[in-house]
């Protein structure tokens, strides 16, 4: 009789295990075919580092911030003319038709900078309100901000003119010139915004050409298959 | 008596349709047009009140039978203007200065983002949505093109192009 109890007890443990397991490595692949420009990332292996930065209102914006809520999650900087602009412009359409299509989940938009030094929180404020009042910008110490970065799989470099006006890129350790920030320096940079579910998981990544209702139907699959 | 009134009307007429024209004519300001080149739908996007960088884009069409080069732009109110173009290396997207803009003949080219704009670099003052600000383009056949570009939201998604 005991045994057959500690049998029973045994099954359902490991169908708790199983099912446990199960949801922890939910293979979001098996989404691939049905996705139209989403790329899965999900690695539970692979957590979110703890991370502390500041958000644009100089509050602390951690991991603690992601959590509860989906978010869409991309870097820039504001010295960007043309590649972070159009990716914040495409952020707020979306936002906007997600808004129309009563979607069930609106992600909220973090913009993190690539660009410490010239992108402070007082200066992300204006900037990312200007594409949505409820968009957040994201500072601090840079090299927790590489930090997040190389997590993210994204990337960047910095390109500044020598005294012959020839570009030359910085590596990634170099320090900035005395002179770059009066001179001014671009940034090259990948460009893909990064849905994290409410529990701090990197799920997808979505590259530059965002088109608008592909992103939100994508954004829906894997919401409801969350 | 009747003919006097037949010639005023006409006139009257005249002058109403002279004046209409003339009232359309601000409406055609997105298209400026020396014959050898046109430019189309010049605009500058929105931007946040302290960006530090704009973009200036439009459509230029060379009406001639030599490929002729866009070598400057001139803004007022900016640090520095520089011609550029986005390309899209492996994700990578690369921001990279040019010395001119080429515009081959009976051809075009599409200044748009993430392909080839002019950056206008440390703004006085970040113009409205919806003025018209003047920029003049100086280009290798000797000629310099005034336009008005209005200051809008970009209208379209960036598509992926490594090459245009």
């Amino acid at each position: 009789m005991n045994n057959k109890l500690l049998g029973i007890v045994g099954v359902l443990l490991l169908m708790v295990i199983a099912l446990y397991t199960l949801d922890v490595n939910k293979n979001y692949k098996s989404l691939t075919p049905q996705l139209a420009v989403a790329q899965i990332m999900h690695n539970p292996d692979k957590k979110l580092p703890v991370f502390s930065l500041f958000d644009h209102n100089n509050d602390v914006f951690s991991n603690d911030n992601l959590k509860g809520n989906w978010s869409l999650v991309l870097f820039i900087y504001t010295h960007c003319p043309d590649v972070c602009p159009t990716e914040l412009a495409n952020m707020a359409m979306l936002k906007s038709y997600l808004e129309s299509e009563q979607a069930a989940v609106i992600p909220n938009v973090v913009a993190i900078t690539f660009d410490a030094p010239r992108d402070t929180p007082k200066v992300l404020k204006t900037y990312v309100a200007h594409f949505d009042k409820d968009f957040i910008g994201v500072s601090g110490n840079q090299k927790k901000i590489d930090q997040l970065v190389k997590y993210f799989g994204a990337y960047y470099e910095r390109v500044i003119y020598d005294d012959n006006d020839k570009p030359v890129t910085l590596k990634r350790n170099d320090p900035l010139p005395s002179n770059a920030i009066e001179k001014g320096y671009i940034i090259n940079h990948t460009a893909t915004t990064y849905l994290v579910s409410p529990d701090g998981q990197v799920l997808a990544g979505f590259p530059i050409s965002h088109n608008i209702k592909n992103m939100a139907s994508d954004i829906n699959l894997i919401v409801e298959n969350y | 008596m009747l003919n006097n009134t037949k010639t005023i009307l006409f006139a009257l007429m005249a002058l109403a349709n002279f004046a209409s024209a003339n009232a359309a004519h601000p409406a055609h300001q997105d298209s400026h047009s020396n014959h050898k080149i046109t430019i189309t739908d010049p605009w500058i996007r929105s931007a946040p009140a302290n960006a530090p960088a704009l973009g200036l884009f439009m459509e230029i069409s060379n009406n001639t039978d030599q490929n002729i080069k866009l070598v400057s732009a001139h803004v007022e109110g900016y640090k520095r203007i520089e011609l550029h173009r986005t390309v899209s290396n492996n994700g990578m997207m690369k921001m990279i200065r040019q010395d001119f803009m080429p515009i081959p003949a009976q051809g075009e080219l599409h200044l748009k983002p993430g392909s080839w704009h002019i950056m206008l670099i440390g703004p006085n003052r970040v113009p409205s949505k919806n003025e018209k600000i003047m920029a003049s383009l100086k280009f290798n056949n000797g000629s310099t093109q005034t336009i008005h570009a209005l200051v809008r939201k970009g209208k379209m998604m960036m598509k992926h192009h490594s090459k245009h």
